[in-house]
């Protein structure tokens, strides 16, 4: 049952077809993560315009199908938020992902709500959460520019 | 004891984990405890209590006793010579670094050579990392056969006039390999050079004869011998624990303390600083006897029987890949699945009660050169039996269908 909840159709599909795959031509803003438990990496990679709208997005890495389908939800829903929309979020989802039971954000949609509930089951597997959560942090070093590489262990 | 019931020897089969059977496949990262062991540690906390090598009432020599006792059971089961060769640590990865630290305090130079494999845990690598850090040595590294394997003819390729150490593991954790020490010591000794073997994967599964083998230290890990965590021991030649210096410093290790002298301790307390896991060394003294009373050469006939069972099994799989088919290969089953992430295959396994390891199991030079990220593996022990390796297989098939691979 519980498996059931994880690997979910649409993480499934996801993790095999991830959205964004790839560099984004003239990115201006990019940050590495690094879970060192599983050795999984990831880059992200933004194009932010003059009004700090997130024009373009996307990402490198290989991964379990957890954090390839979180990451390719991810930048297919902050594809055309602005900087403040974005992080709240990302601020959202990883609440979610922590400890509340839903979604908040007022600059989700429904159906982008819907998209990543899906990824909730992660939260009775706690040695999943970080593949799940690692793109989400190293999108907010990307937008802080962190020279830093973001690590699922500090 | 007989082999064929062993299970009932350890209390955590008796248990149901997440509703399920265990079939526990994680040995080579840490082996389960016979009720003998636990219940030993239990008895010194309650019943004999005391610090070791210090006081001189009744309980404290009566500890002291125990200490040394277990010193002497793996002096035997190893036949080293001296028992004052054996050291106990606080682990494998202590025991590595012991060396690697006081090789380099006294016996290495700038520019000397350490030749090491490329199948190596990361504890028989970054203790002498250090020493290229520090000391400007240089690591070389014998390459990984397409088979898992290390020939003796590449270790001889990589030695050069400089080489002061060849730093190996005994059994990989992750090919399961089973690599040529003897004929590695033999070679790197008529040329001078020192034989550190990392044994953490040997010790547990293989005969050793450490006046045979000849090597001049030999690192093991306790909590893999079905022993307590926090411990381990590492066997040294004696001319090379006299001869090296202290690792640290505090209680136990001194002879005399002056405000302008120091001088230290005889062996083993040379080694052995401030006070110990007292209560694991005690009670790995049941683990050594509990592998003694089913007999070493039963355990090997054993496990290669699960090994060969379970490479059977894995190979008539479509879409498992295994690492490694080494000549002599230990109990381990690493692999991979065509299209599933090693991470998503343990969690998928775990819900059908089948525990077993996924990652790069410490060993990232190793995963870079076969190109992947991360392996899954299963590793056996002697509780296992051919249905454990029949329920991972099952579980792997479960695997296919939630990703819907043929």
């Amino acid at each position: 049952m519980n498996l059931k909840e994880l690997y979910q159709e649409i993480i499934l599909e996801h993790g095999k077809n991830p959205r964004n795959l790839g560099k984004v031509h003239e990115f201006n803003k990019d940050a590495k993560g690094h879970n060192p438990l599983c050795g999984d990496n990831v880059h992200v990679y933004l194009k932010l315009n003059g009004q700090k709208i997130v024009e373009d997005i996307s990402f490198e890495g290989s991964g379990c199908a957890i954090s390839m389908a979180s990451a390719s939800i991810m930048t297919d829903l902050i594809k055309g938020k602005n900087e403040h929309e974005a992080k709240e979020i990302v601020e959202d989802f990883l609440g979610m992902i922590k400890e509340n039971p839903d979604l908040k954000s007022e600059y989700l949609k429904d159906d982008e709500k819907t998209k990543l509930m899906c990824l909730s089951g992660v939260k009775q597997y706690p040695m999943r959460v970080k593949c799940a959560t690692l793109s989400w942090h190293t999108l907010t070093s990307a937008m802080d520019n962190s020279k830093e590489i973001t690590n699922t262990e500090s | 004891m007989k082999i064929e019931n062993i299970k009932t020897e350890f209390p955590i089969f008796d248990e149901k984990i997440q509703n399920n059977d265990l079939v526990y496949l994680d040995s080579a990262n840490s082996s389960q405890k016979p009720k003998v062991v636990a219940d030993k540690i239990n008895e010194f906390y309650t019943k004999q209590f005391s610090n070791v090598g210090r006081s001189v009432h009744y309980l404290a020599v009566a500890a002291t006793n125990l200490y040394e006792n277990t010193r002497s059971s793996v002096q035997k089961y190893i036949n080293a010579k001296d028992k004052n060769e054996i050291v106990f640590t606080k682990g494998a990865t202590e025991a590595l670094n012991l060396v690697a630290n006081t090789l380099g305090q006294k016996y290495l130079n700038e520019g000397d050579e350490i030749l090491i494999t490329e199948l190596e845990h990361h504890s028989n690598y970054v203790p002498w990392h250090f020493l290229r850090k520090s000391k400007n040595i240089k690591i070389n590294f014998a390459e990984v056969n397409d088979n898992g394997d290390i020939s003796i003819e590449d270790i001889e390729k990589k030695i050069t006039s400089k080489t002061k150490v060849i730093a190996i593991t005994h059994l990989s954790n992750v090919t399961g390999a089973i690599l040529p020490v003897k004929e590695i010591t033999d070679l790197a000794h008529s040329k001078g050079i020192i034989v550190v073997i990392d044994g953490c994967q040997g010790a547990p599964h293989l005969k050793l004869d450490m006046q045979d083998l000849d090597c001049d230290f030999y690192a093991i890990s306790c909590h893999k011998m079905y022993g307590p965590t926090g411990l381990g021991v590492l066997y040294g030649k004696k001319k090379w624990l006299e001869e090296l210096p202290p690792y640290q410093g505090g209680g136990g290790m001194i002879r005399e303390v002056k405000k302008d002298k120091i001088s230290y301790g005889d062996l083993p307390n040379k080694y052995e600083a401030g006070t110990m896991a007292t209560a694991q060394v005690i009670a790995f003294d049941q683990s050594i006897k509990f592998m003694e009373s089913i007999g070493i050469e039963n355990i090997m006939k054993h496990e290669a029987d699960l090994v060969e069972y379970g490479q059977e099994l894995l190979q008539k799989n479509n879409s498992v890949k295994l690492i490694g088919s080494p000549k002599n290969k230990g109990g381990v089953l690493s692999f991979t699945l065509e299209g599933v992430h090693p991470h998503d295959i343990a969690t998928i396994l775990d819900e059908d009660g089948v525990a077993i390891r996924a990652g790069h199991h410490c060993c990232q030079i190793l995963h870079d050169k076969l190109n992947i990220p991360a392996s899954a593996r299963a590793s056996v022990g002697i509780y296992n039996t051919k249905d454990d390796l029949d329920k991972l297989n099952d579980s792997i098939n479960n695997c296919k269908k939630i990703f819907n691979l043929k």
